[in-house]
């Protein structure tokens, strides 16, 4: 039961699915850096696999080996068949003959996700982490369902992921490793720096530059991390709560959430957050690597100043 | 070394992604020289970790983030036996849809799932297969690349307007459940109700941009498509 819930289960899954994906690349003649784009899926899957067990030296010289062979070029994809993969025609006529149960995989992944979630809610356990297994197994069932449905092989199956995987390439490992930089960022309290300097700067009289000191501290700093979760104790135990809650006895649920969700406008105008600005640039095949947050932009921007207006004048109300 | 020297990491990835150089090896060489800057050693040694080390296991801990690789097969197959042509057609019977509408539904969409306390991550699950094969329908013919490029980002936007500010409206979500710890931390009592009910305000404006910037969106998508 416990290997069950744990999620060492999941991880190895994905670990066989990316060496499998490996072992296309392998026998992959039209991707002109095979063998080496080859490498680089298998120490993707290694490290999946087996990820909670190898000593962090281990994993983080493995990081450095794909980084390298990333950084040098060597990770490509193969030729898809058509653009994108795929025939027009050849899609459209097989369109006609599913229907509407194309959709039946695709729809099984979120509900069996929810349906995870909620379950775990039930049984007070940590739904986060009923998500992710329900993820892993709505997955496993879409991939059940598609192959019934459409009738197709388990190979084909698997070079339908491989054409996705190698569209999307190494952007894949942003995310994780952007997590890491954030860790190290952490270890070596670069945010500190950046609320001491903003404490030293900001005029403790006025309430305006006050809140306006916060909400631009969290977007900076959420801007470097790519991550609020990471900016918010840090800027909250250096500026919001010290210069804000304390002196102006302003109501800490309010300073405190106004603070994170500055902080999500700043995660929607940086690439530093790769699984919501760039994955998807990835996943939809897009031409301009920060068109995401281009478009983006100007709506957080307009959120954030929102923030600034909203707190000041829900304070200055208060008082 | 002074102490500003740790911002070297900040510098490399801004003049790094500015230059347009390989982003995995940008942010390596800045968590290397961050690290170096702090004082940390490369490799663990008395008892303090190195930064190859921390990488390791940062990188092993956020294996979470890369989950969705899981999707891909089912998705693949699906997409290759017409999902996204079923899609597109599945929206053209609706004779109201538009872009601009269809990513608002999707963005409270979205918000309902904060709502609920479920908290995904939909560009791999709803974005990819599902919003933008059905918004590229609802656009019609005669859309040139660039106004395919732009129903892409806004597709992809849409999915993080909800989801970052939809999902404090739970007290059962990560977010609310970090300011509440880290503010009891540091000594301040709150309930989580109370965040909720601040939260609430941002959530309504949050929704409201989104909705006047999809309005725009089909604003000029309908003068390109009718140039």
């Amino acid at each position: 039961m416990n290997m069950l819930l744990s999620l060492d289960l999941p991880y190895a899954v994905t670990g066989v699915l990316l060496w499998l994906f490996a072992g296309l690349t392998w026998h992959d003649l039209s991707n002109r850096k095979r063998v080496t784009s080859a490498s680089f899926w298998f120490l993707f899957g290694l490290i999946f696999a087996f990820g909670s067990v190898l000593p962090h030296r281990i994993t983080g010289f493995l990081v450095l080996a794909m980084v390298a062979l990333e950084g040098a070029g060597l990770v490509r994809a193969g030729k898809p068949d058509g653009p994108e993969g795929m025939q027009e025609e050849e899609t459209e006529t097989r369109a006609t003959v599913l229907g509407n149960r194309t959709f039946i995989p695709v729809l099984a992944i979120p509900v069996i996700t929810v349906f995870f979630a909620v379950g775990f809610r039930m049984a007070a356990l940590d739904v986060n982490r009923g998500v992710l297994i329900g993820l892993a197994a709505g997955s496993l069932a879409a991939m059940f369902i598609a192959l019934r449905l459409t009738r197709a092989g388990v190979p084909q199956l698997l070079r339908e992921g491989h054409r996705l995987n190698d569209a999307m390439g190494a952007v894949n490992i942003l995310p994780q490793l952007l997590a890491a930089l954030g860790v190290v960022f952490a270890a070596a309290q670069v945010g500190e720096l950046i609320a001491r300097a903003i404490q030293s700067i900001v005029p403790q009289d006025s309430v305006f530059l006050l809140v306006l000191a916060n909400c631009a501290g969290m977007l900076l700093f959420t801007f470097v991390m790519g991550n609020s979760f990471a900016a918010f104790p840090v800027i909250a135990a250096g500026i919001t709560v010290p210069l804000i809650v304390k002196p102006l006895g302003v109501d800490p649920a309010l300073a405190g959430i106004f603070t994170l969700t500055a902080g999500s406008s700043g995660t929607l105008m940086t690439m530093m957050a790769a699984n919501f600005n760039i994955v998807p640039v990835a996943l939809l095949n897009m031409r301009d690597y920060y068109g995401v947050i281009r478009f983006q932009l100007s709506y957080a921007v307009a959120l954030w100043v929102c923030h600034v207006v909203l707190l000041w004048a829900m304070i200055s109300l208060w008082r | 070394m002074p102490e500003w020297a740790k911002l070297a990491g900040v510098a490399i990835i801004v003049i790094g992604l500015a230059l347009k150089l390989r982003p995995a090896l940008v942010v390596v060489a800045a968590a290397i020289v961050t690290g170096l800057a702090a004082g940390l050693p490369l490799l663990s040694q008395a008892g303090q970790e190195g930064v190859v080390e921390m990488l390791g296991r940062a990188f092993a801990e956020y294996r979470l983030m890369t989950l969705f690789l899981l999707t891909l097969p089912a998705i693949g197959l699906a997409e290759r036996y017409g999902l996204q042509q079923q899609s597109a057609r599945l929206i053209r019977r609706i004779r109201a849809a538009t872009v601009g509408r269809l990513l608002m539904v999707y963005q409270l969409f979205r918000v309902v799932h904060g709502i609920l306390g479920i908290r995904l991550n939909g560009h791999p699950v709803f974005v990819r297969p599902l919003i933008y094969p059905m918004a590229r329908g609802a656009a019609g013919n005669g859309l040139d690349r660039d106004g395919e490029e732009h129903i892409k980002s806004a597709t992809s936007a849409a999915e993080n307007y909800g989801n970052f500010f939809g999902q404090n409206l739970s007290p059962a979500q990560p977010g609310v459940l970090l300011v509440y710890g880290v503010l009891s931390g540091l000594g301040l009592s709150i309930s989580v109700w109370r965040l909720v009910l601040f939260a609430l305000p941002i959530a309504i404006v949050a929704v409201l941009l989104g909705m006047a910037q999809f309005a725009l969106l089909d604003q000029r998508l309908h003068e390109s498509v009718k140039r």
